[in-house]
């Protein structure tokens, strides 16, 4: 039975007055379209997140994987630049709730020596860090630390053994640069996850990168998630890989 | 049946498109079961001269005309805009045209754009804005060019009364006159599906609550986009066979008189 896993998906923060029923309606999403688990994380309205911050979110993503038993997994999120409690908070959500991956964001630039202890934990624990990440070809203001493809190569060069999620290949710029800057870095996956539906990015990623890197997601865009795998030229052994054998792989290396 | 009214052929400047000729995008359309689409030419986005464009355009579509319903791409700040209409309906028999006014550089609100709408609408054409060609975050370093904003739309279809408009690769509708109940908007635009969404926030779910199925209509934006997200779309919205048979092509028929 072919397993559909979403690797960039998000619960909804508690300040919301709606997250209960958005948080039903992204599983009822799930369900019309055919995924079976989504890996997700909660984010902060508000960035940088303090430690309180960052614990409230995780701890929310622990009861949503009560709630939903079997579809919700969970990204522990964390802000490197309290690295203390973000080694304690990764190392609890793994180890004692569960969690199948780290989830960090924009605060700092993901090359930069703050972020190493996580990645040398992530890589202890044997599970993927997804890592926000775009590449514009123009300076982003309001993201002045966002990491892009070639960031996440040099970050994963240094760590040969961690495994590295280049976040939204579809939702962050220049998906050309993206792809041809994974291309000589095994260790890197690339999540397919955005908006954008431009024809050919699937198969560009598959031919530069292989099948066996490229991970399906939503990133909540929920049918451009899942249109462009059904449209891509790809054999359907092919895009099973893509839309959750790729995955699972990856989360049975932490056993 | 199935109408696309969101489809291209010819060149990008900027990336470079699969199924651009006629004989490949027709073949992406059989797979889809597409049965017909309004084409423009891609080139004309970035031609200096859109004419060029058109004329390439006509020249692909020959022969296919059952399937592919050729609009003109015309830019009202450019030379000798009113012989290249002239001949993109009467010589080429275009039923439409594309309207570029942020990479053509000129306002919607310029009155020789809508002296360009009003003559278009006068020889029984539909007039397509595309909100945007690609996502601005993946723009080249060359060009800046921003989305439509909505609310010159909304100012320019109530400018318009009698033109018909068909308003492609948009979103946030809701967020505008254009999708809002009591608006007071003439009944003259039609909103295409490919950027909104059909669940979480369901935005097509709301625009029809909003101004009724009858207002929206189907298209993919291939072959700069893949066709499926779009078709997904039909599948999973929650509304009646009648309402989807509306948006898969009744109300493209419409507007297009075929």
């Amino acid at each position: 039975m072919e397993m559909v896993i979403d690797c960039h998906a998000h619960l909804h923060h508690h300040s919301s007055r709606t997250w209960q029923e958005d948080d039903r309606k992204l599983i009822e999403a799930a369900d019309k379209l055919g995924i079976d688990k989504l890996c997700c994380s909660i984010l902060p309205p508000r960035f940088p997140s303090t430690p309180e911050g960052f614990q409230e979110c995780n701890r929310w993503v622990a009861e949503a994987m009560e709630r939903f038993p079997g579809r919700v997994l969970g990204y522990c999120y964390v802000n490197p630049g309290y690295i203390r409690e973000a080694l304690d908070e990764i190392r609890r959500c793994v180890e004692e709730w569960g969690f199948v991956g780290i989830k960090l964001y924009n605060e700092y630039r993901c090359d930069e020596p703050v972020v190493f202890p996580i990645v040398e934990l992530a890589t202890e624990l044997k599970v993927p860090i997804l890592q926000h990440a775009g590449h514009p070809h123009y300076f982003v203001e309001d993201q002045p630390r966002l990491s892009d493809a070639g960031h996440i190569a040099q970050l994963a060069r240094r760590y040969p053994e961690a495994i590295l999620i280049c976040a939204h290949v579809c939702g962050g710029g220049d998906w050309e640069w993206t792809i041809k800057a994974l291309r000589n870095v095994p260790n890197v996956y690339l999540d397919t996850s955005g908006s954008v539906t431009d024809e050919g990015v699937i198969e560009m990623a598959a031919r530069m990168l292989g099948v066996e890197r490229l991970l399906f997601g939503c990133d909540m865009s929920m049918t451009a998630g899942i249109g462009k795998v059904r449209s891509a030229r790809l054999s359907e052994d092919e895009k099973r890989k893509i839309l959750g054998e790729n995955m699972e792989r990856i989360l049975r290396m932490r056993g | 049946m199935l109408i696309d009214v969101n489809a291209y052929l010819g060149h990008f400047a900027f990336r470079r498109l699969r199924y651009n000729t006629a004989e490949e995008l027709l073949k992406l359309m059989d797979e889809k079961a597409i049965d017909k689409a309004i084409v423009s030419s891609a080139s004309a986005i970035t031609y200096r001269n859109v004419q060029s464009g058109n004329e390439e355009l006509f020249e692909e579509v020959k022969g296919h005309e059952d399937r592919l319903i050729p609009f003109a791409v015309i830019n009202p700040a450019y030379a000798g805009w009113e012989d290249d209409l002239r001949i993109c309906r009467e010589e080429f028999g275009m039923k439409g045209l594309r309207l570029y006014p942020k990479w053509h550089n000129y306002e919607l609100s310029d009155p020789r754009c809508v002296e360009l709408i009003n003559r278009a609408t006068e020889m029984g054409m539909v007039i397509s804005i595309p909100i945007r060609v690609e996502d601005y975050r993946q723009r080249s370093w060359l060009v800046d060019v921003p989305d439509v904003p909505l609310d010159e739309i909304a100012e320019l279809v109530r400018r318009c009364p009698e033109a018909k408009f068909v308003l492609v690769n948009g979103i946030g509708f809701v967020n505008s006159p254009l999708g809002q109940k009591g608006s007071e908007l003439p009944p003259n635009y039609f909103i295409e599906i490919s950027r909104l969404s059909a669940l979480l926030r369901n935005e097509i779910g709301q625009l029809i609550e909003n101004i009724g199925a009858e207002r929206i209509v189907f298209g993919t934006g291939i072959p700069f986009k893949y066709p499926d997200p779009s078709l997904v779309k039909l599948e999973v919205l929650e509304i009646s066979e009648d309402e989807k048979e509306m948006i898969r092509w009744r109300n493209a028929a419409s507007v297009l008189a075929l």
